[in-house]
């Protein structure tokens, strides 16, 4: 055992022998408190977090800290602290760690939830003095609950996360407050629900969890129908590339490039996602080019040229066709992604130009049947170089910075994938999406 | 450029419920609240102003949110859309005398009238009727049961009281869906009512209160609407993202076509006749599901394969969808649609999407051909199609009158 993990282990029992040190002790002066409400109280915080959902941005959300909330209202007089330290104890047997015997989680989450509900009884009935009863009061208290629940919360989870694994105070503690922010709703709908349990009892509880759960469970099935199928969609695409060896995983980079682009402009994360998505389909309507048009390694005569140029309308058509992207469909033209520097950018969606942006910097940096990759820097230069003539140039910017700050390398010599070539492609020539531009008739552009 | 991406109800076995609704343009719907609730506390202002003191302002503020609550429906897969009026209706049946309720009732729906002036008329009036009927029941079911207790409030009997009329609501609510417009009353979704239900009840006792507890006044029913909305959300979500990634498969089918490789349409037509056979039969659900996707997607793998002229042969029987099936078995979602397709699969559902595929071929994709079709089916060898499938085919075309009964 190394002395981390054994200082996390001594931080772990320390922290629930404190919790049940803190029982003990207001055992003794005389606290008692109704078994019934805490074994219904904890047992649907305990439900809470076992159903607990994670979001894409990996924040876990659940809605126990109602429950902790409700017990904070429910318990008065001499259990009043008891009871919500309890009720909070409970929280830690979350099922899957017991399974694994993960024990120092059980204990750290048991100590860390009853700590954190104690916290928030203690402000709250310190807050709730003077004005008691009224319903202004109780939601005001009931914030500060909230607020302090949280900060006791992200200390602790920060004290193990930087014994375990050195990590910087400032992260954590941006990151509790954001959670922390997150539960003042159901601090509200906790003092309800306690004020509801006190006038009427334990079968208005049900009443108030119901609907919570369903939304909850809901919620998760949204989260998991969207994962699996935006793999499914992805994959498609994916299989249907693969038809043609140079583009293979295209798609796939642009999206993600996009993706990059969308964050440094600080896309809402609705967005991004339609913007992630876009980016993916933006050539599908390159699966109606015939395969050996594709892979032509020299010069396009014009009719086969007219006959790849239909893949533009092909794309539009499709992205139309689904009303998520359809405000986004221009993404898949050469014609509206052509930045106009005079054009007046209100309500025009900048989506198209970052899809432009990120398909030319993949095209640029990868072989083609046409042309060999160039290096990022040429790649770079050019998008530069066509800035505010044919490419946005704040979306230029950003994919060169979001690329450097994540030390992003590609384009010749940093390929995926090595080509093997039946007929070596040309070195030079810039072309688009793969789609082999119209090349001068004299062939001033040979075949090394 | 065509737009012609809504499905034919029948087609789609994941089931956007055709349920009768006034939530069909979301765009307005924001608009139509906001009109709702102002003349809703114009009125409620007034009668504050005539009245004051009294208990109908705050029924008038409830019968305004009942109207807004109208535009606002949990819609789960496979269920009709459930608006949130009932949960606002029961707390104005706690709440109001009879005489009282059924003027706010009235009043409530005349509103609702007033802003839903889009559509056709039929629709709109089977809802208004819906919601007469399951109000009358919802107010009569809480009679009963408060009737039955005799005078006094005790706890248990008003959640039994609010419980039934939200419930005897919500049948009679069903059936007149069932008997005007013939939407079956569906076994899926139902946790959308419960919800409802749950809620309605606590929006109720908060307003009023039971016995001498004091209430949370109008703060009650909007507070406890407060989890009924986050499950309204995630419903919304969780359509948006089924219905955007079946508008995917729908756009993705129409590839081939847009490059030539099949007629315009075929990929929903077969989709369509597939899912009718399909039903025919007896498939379940879920297969249903697949047999769409597959049926949709059936003609995909011809992308992925080489002009016959470059690669020096012809395309053999099976090979697209052999190449297709290959495609969709790389993904876990897309598998089972994916041993539909593939061309050695004797399934059911396989034997139903070539025999979909091949129908649409020979009425050039015209339905009313289909008697001509199933004679070619029916003059082949028994072993090609699936007798089943052909005798399913028959008595498609026979609902639809496409075949004459001498000639059989």
């Amino acid at each position: 055992m190394t002395e981390q993990s054994r200082s996390t282990t001594v931080f772990c029992i320390a922290l629930a022998g404190l919790s049940a040190a803190l029982a003990v002790a207001l055992e003794i002066r005389g606290a008692s408190v109704d078994g019934a409400a805490v074994l219904l109280l904890g047992g649907l915080f305990l439900l809470a977090e076992n159903e607990s959902v994670t979001l894409p941005n990996n924040v876990s959300w659940s809605p126990s800290f109602m429950l902790a909330m409700a017990a904070v209202v429910v318990f008065r007089a001499h259990g009043a602290l008891l009871g919500p330290l309890y009720v909070g104890m409970f929280g830690g047997a979350y099922l899957p760690q017991i399974r694994r015997r993960a024990w120092r989680k059980v204990l750290f989450n048991a100590g860390n939830f009853g700590l954190s509900t104690f916290a928030t009884a203690l402000v709250y009935h310190g807050f709730s003095v003077g004005f008691t009863g009224t319903v202004g009061g109780q939601i005001l208290a009931g914030i500060a609950g909230a607020l302090a629940f949280a900060a006791v919360n992200t200390a602790l989870i920060g004290a193990i996360m930087m014994l375990s694994s050195h990590a910087r105070v400032g992260d954590v503690v941006r990151e509790g407050w954001t959670a922390g922010w997150q539960i003042v709703p159901f601090a509200l709908l906790g003092v309800f629900l306690g004020r509801l349990y006190l006038e009427y009892g334990a079968v208005m509880v049900p009443l108030f969890v119901v609907p919570i759960f369903i939304a909850r469970q809901t919620f998760a099935s949204f989260l998991e129908f969207r994962a699996s199928h935006e793999a499914a969609v992805s994959i498609l695409i994916g299989a249907l590339e693969a038809k043609d060896a140079y583009t293979a995983g295209h798609a796939e980079r642009v999206a993600k490039y996009a993706h990059y682009i969308g964050l440094e402009l600080n896309l809402t994360p609705a967005r991004l996602e339609r913007l992630r998505f876009a980016a993916l389909m933006h050539d599908v309507g390159k699966l109606v080019v015939p395969n050996h048009l594709l892979n032509k390694p020299g010069r396009l005569t014009p009719a086969e040229f007219e006959l790849v140029r239909r893949h533009e309308p092909v794309s539009v058509e499709i992205l139309t066709r689904i009303d998520f992207l359809a405000p986004v469909a221009p993404s898949a033209t050469s014609e509206h992604t052509h930045y106009r520097p005079v054009a007046d950018e209100h309500g025009q969606p900048i989506e198209p130009h970052i899809v432009a942006v990120a398909d030319a910097y993949d095209a640029m940096t990868s072989t083609r049947s046409y042309r060999r990759a160039l290096t990022q820097q040429v790649a770079f230069e050019e998008l530069r170089r066509n800035a505010a003539v044919q490419f946005h140039p704040r979306v230029v910017e950003a994919l060169i910075s979001a690329l450097r700050r994540r030390g992003e390398v590609h384009g010749a010599g940093h390929e995926e994938d090595v080509h093997a070539f039946a007929v070596p492609p040309p070195v030079a020539g810039l072309g688009s999406a793969g789609l082999g531009d119209l090349l001068p008739e004299s062939g001033e552009v040979t075949s090394r | 450029m065509k737009h012609s991406m809504d499905s034919p109800p029948e087609s789609s076995p994941a089931g956007r419920s055709g349920g009768p609704s006034l939530t069909v343009n979301p765009r307005h719907t924001l608009l139509r609240v906001g009109i709702v609730a102002a003349i809703g506390l114009l009125v409620a202002a007034a009668v504050q102003t005539i009245g004051p003191g009294g208990t109908w302002t705050g029924l008038v503020v409830l019968g305004a949110a009942a109207a807004v609550a109208e535009l606002i429906a949990l819609r789960p897969a496979g269920r009709a859309p459930l608006s949130f009026f009932y949960a606002v209706i029961v707390v104005i049946v706690r709440a109001a005398s009879t005489g009282q309720y059924f003027a706010i009732l009235a009043g409530a729906l005349a509103l609702v009238a007033l802003v839903c002036v889009a559509g056709p008329l039929a629709p709109r009036a089977a809802v208004f009727a819906c919601r007469a009927v399951g109000g009358s029941l919802a107010w009569v079911g809480y009679a009963i049961v408060t009737h039955a207790h005799g005078p006094g409030d005790g706890r248990y009997e008003v959640l039994v009281a609010l419980a039934v009329a939200l419930i005897l609501g919500l049948l009679g609510d069903d059936a007149v869906q069932w008997a005007l417009i013939r939407v079956a009353p569906s076994t899926r979704g139902r946790e959308a009512d419960l919800a409802l239900i749950a809620s309605g009840i606590l929006m109720a006792v908060g307003y009023r209160g039971i016995g001498s507890q004091p209430d949370l006044g109008l703060w009650g029913p909007f507070v406890f609407a407060v989890p009924l909305l986050g499950a309204w959300y995630s419903f919304e979500r969780l359509r948006s993202i089924r219905t955007t990634y079946e508008q995917t498969i729908e756009a993705l089918s129409a590839v081939p076509e847009l490059g030539g490789l099949a007629r315009r349409g075929h990929a929903m037509r077969v989709a369509s006749l597939g899912v009718r056979l399909g039903r025919e039969l007896g498939l379940d659900r879920r297969t249903l599901e697949q047999l769409r996707t597959a049926a949709l997607l059936h003609h995909l793998g011809h992308l992925c394969l080489d002009d016959p002229q470059v690669r020096g042969r012809d395309i053999e029987p099976g090979e697209v969808a052999d190449k297709g099936a290959e495609i969709l078995r790389e993904s876990t979602v897309l598998a089972p649609s994916g041993d539909i397709l593939a061309s050695d699969s004797a399934s059911l559902a396989s034997q139903v999407l070539r025999a979909a595929s091949i129908i649409d071929e020979l009425t050039e994709g015209d339905e009313s051909r289909l008697g001509l079709a199933l004679e070619v089916l029916d003059s082949g060898p028994g072993y090609v199609y699936d007798p089943r499938v052909v005798a399913a085919v028959e008595r498609v075309a026979r609902r639809a009158d496409l075949v004459a009964t001498a000639a059989r």
